[in-house]
């Protein structure tokens, strides 16, 4: 299972020969992942709003349709070569 | 030894048996204190014990069985208020005697005796817990305990140069080796399984919409269970907990919110885990809405929200920025948006990039030790597919040259597009920049997890170092192609029909729906969500219909007779 797998450290891999480039600082890891007890045992729907509510947390429609910023535009002039083909 | 002459212990006996004769579960509790450092009365009564009682007297448990049976007549035989009779409680006296023997000889330098004698005298209590009328007075030491006892288990298993010796003598005939955290979530489970099985209760385990009986105490032992599980990377052996729960538990509603949401959380963890993500995106969602928003409850929501944001990403629903403005959300935006970026574009070298299996990316070591990282990796690919397709529609697609001619992709164009991209996947950022190596290489070899030798080819290992040889490189090509656009309409991320004569993709219905991109490419959340049933396993939302849990109904009317 791929939650199971041990935890491995980053290793810096050589690609197309070259140095790898400078490592970046490994994450922070200093969270702690257990679950603590709740300081209390019960509580009530009040007590769990949040400033704005929790409607709107999601973005459901989040395709991209600008064809100007620099990643389309490099793909369109990649896409060109082929009709000049 | 009369009882006269045992003193302190006899004040003790006689303490429990008052709060015992008043029904008085806390106030039991509250005697049997057991972790240091304990208050003069105990170090008292320890004193007696090691003098009177010692360890190495083979005739002192036999004694203070006496003394605890003579005083503590609770645990004897007896009647109820009408007159029924009551069995005895003789695992009562076996775990007064087991407390006191454990207070007497607790050394808690020695991480590894304590865990023994815990687990011990654990097992004890769960046997007293199960009487069927007395036995929940128990119930709140019991919790009490396997909160130590688990705390104590998850030590041990963070130090495994204490418990090596242990491992190997642990196999069992299957050849399954089970570990310290999983024999103590074994014992506590017992506990689990005596509070979720009794009979002894209202119809369903539900009084007045509360909980009765010893059901008060399913959740509590549940997620004490889980936590060891957990804490231990044992979420393989989470699963009997869940099918218990779900096959014989009363409603989840109607416990405590702390126990509710913490249940929910390791839930949706446990789905998420089985790759099960509509499951645990539920869950998730339920357990964070009804986290408490003060800040003392901060890390439970954020780990919630973590394990949260990732499995909607997972199903194609992307973070608002409301969220990542939200005080346990702090740092989550650096974390996440660079990946629903490369999603939303297409941007499959960005997303090789973040995910590459050599953990290069400078989150990688956040993703891994949340254990979230290969689900993202390998599950938001095809998003990343679907995107491209699209992006390569939006510069390239053909609106189809009649009014009755469909939309239309070259798929040669959506090879150029993952060619390109594949290829500065290769490339180290610098180069990518400049777009100037040869580095070419395909998506299932990008998948191999080794270290590619420094040309980006591949070479077996088998031949490593052998002169004279070119390392395989593969780049995608129009099958590929075919094959992933096939893929994506199977799944519904695309919506149309593939020529594979002319190598193009059709869009179908753009006429009806108004335009090529909303028939072509359906919203993947919706498509998700549609398929998908409300039902989480292990999440009871109504009562069971048959009564005292425990055991499916079995109607008759529709039985034939034997033989017939």
């Amino acid at each position: 299972m791929a939650a199971t797998t041990p935890k491995k450290t980053p290793v810096a891999d050589p690609k197309n020969g070259e140095a790898a480039p400078e490592k970046k600082p490994v994450a922070q890891l200093e969270e702690d992942d257990e679950f603590e007890d709740f300081p209390i045992e019960d509580w009530s729907e009040e007590e769990t709003q949040i400033p704005g509510g929790n409607t709107h947390l999601w973005e459901e429609s989040w395709d991209d349709d600008d064809t100007n910023e620099d990643f389309a535009v490099q793909l369109r002039e990649e896409l060109k070569k082929l009709s000049q083909k | 030894m009369s009882a006269f002459q045992a003193g302190i212990e006899s004040n003790f006996c006689t303490e429990v048996n008052t709060a015992l004769r008043n029904r008085d579960a806390n106030k039991l509790q509250s005697i049997l204190l057991l972790e240091p450092p304990f208050p003069p009365v105990y170090q008292q009564l320890i004193d007696s014990l090691k003098k009177k009682f010692p360890g190495n007297d083979s005739t002192a448990e036999k004694r203070l069985e006496d003394v605890v049976k003579r005083l503590v007549t609770e645990a004897g035989e007896g009647e109820d208020d009408d007159g029924r009779p009551i069995a005895s409680w003789s695992p009562m006296v076996t775990f007064l005697v087991g407390w006191m023997a454990f207070i007497r000889d607790i050394n808690i330098e020695n991480l590894l005796e304590t865990y023994e004698r815990l687990s011990d005298l654990q097992q004890k209590a769960n046997s007293a817990l199960q009487h069927p009328t007395k036995g929940i007075l128990m119930l709140p030491t019991v919790v009490g305990y396997a909160k130590v006892f688990s705390r104590v288990a998850i030590g041990l298993d963070k130090h495994p140069e204490l418990i090596q010796h242990l491992v190997a003598a642990s196999v069992t005939d299957e050849g399954h080796r089970d570990t310290l955290p999983e024999k103590a979530a074994n014992v506590v489970r017992q506990a689990f399984i005596i509070c979720l099985n009794d009979r002894n209760t209202a119809p369903g385990g539900i009084k007045a919409g509360k909980p009765d009986g010893k059901k008060v105490g399913i959740y509590k032992m549940a997620n004490i269970c889980l936590r060891i599980l957990f804490q231990a990377d044992k979420l393989e052996s989470c699963q009997t907990i869940f099918d218990n729960i779900y096959n014989s538990s009363p409603p989840l509603s109607i416990y405590p919110a702390s126990e509710r949401v913490t249940y929910l959380y390791y839930l949706g963890r446990w789905h998420f885990a089985e790759t099960n993500f509509y499951e645990a995106q539920l869950a998730l969602q339920e357990a964070y809405d009804h986290s408490p928003s003060s800040p003392s409850c901060k890390s439970q929501r954020r780990l919630i929200l973590i394990y949260l944001i990732a499995s909607n990403i997972l199903l194609g629903r992307f973070p608002s920025t409301a969220i990542y403005t939200l005080p346990e959300a702090h740092d989550l935006r650096a974390r996440f948006e660079p990946l629903t970026r490369a999603i939303r574009r297409g941007d499959l070298e960005t997303f090789r990039r973040i995910t590459d299996l050599d953990l290069s990316h400078e989150h990688a070591a956040w993703f891994i030790h949340y254990r979230i990282f290969y689900q993202l990796g390998n599950y938001c690919e095809v998003y990343v597919w679907r995107s491209l397709f699209r992006k390569v529609f939006l510069l390239s697609g053909q609106q189809g040259a009649t009014e009755r001619s469909a939309p239309t992709i070259d798929l040669h164009a959506v090879l150029v597009a993952f060619q390109y991209f594949e290829r500065r996947a290769h490339m180290t950022p610098g180069m990518a920049h400049a777009d100037a190596g040869p580095g070419r290489r395909h998506i299932t070899f990008v998948l191999q997890d080794f270290t590619p030798p420094p040309s980006s080819g591949y070479i077996d290992p088998d031949f490593d170092g052998v002169d004279g040889l070119t390392p395989y490189i593969k780049t995608p090509d129009i099958l590929e192609i075919e094959s992933i656009c096939g893929s994506l309409v199977m799944q519904g991320f695309l919506n149309g029909f593939i020529s594979h004569k002319s190598k193009r993709f059709a869009i179908t219905g753009a006429r009806k729906a108004g335009s090529a991109l909303l028939a072509g490419f359906p919203n993947i959340w919706e498509v998700i969500s549609k398929r998908k049933s409300q039902d989480v396993h292990g999440w009871r939302k109504q009562a069971l219909s048959d009564t005292g849990g425990g055991g499916g109904v079995i109607r008759l009317s529709g039985a034939r007779p034997a033989g017939s």
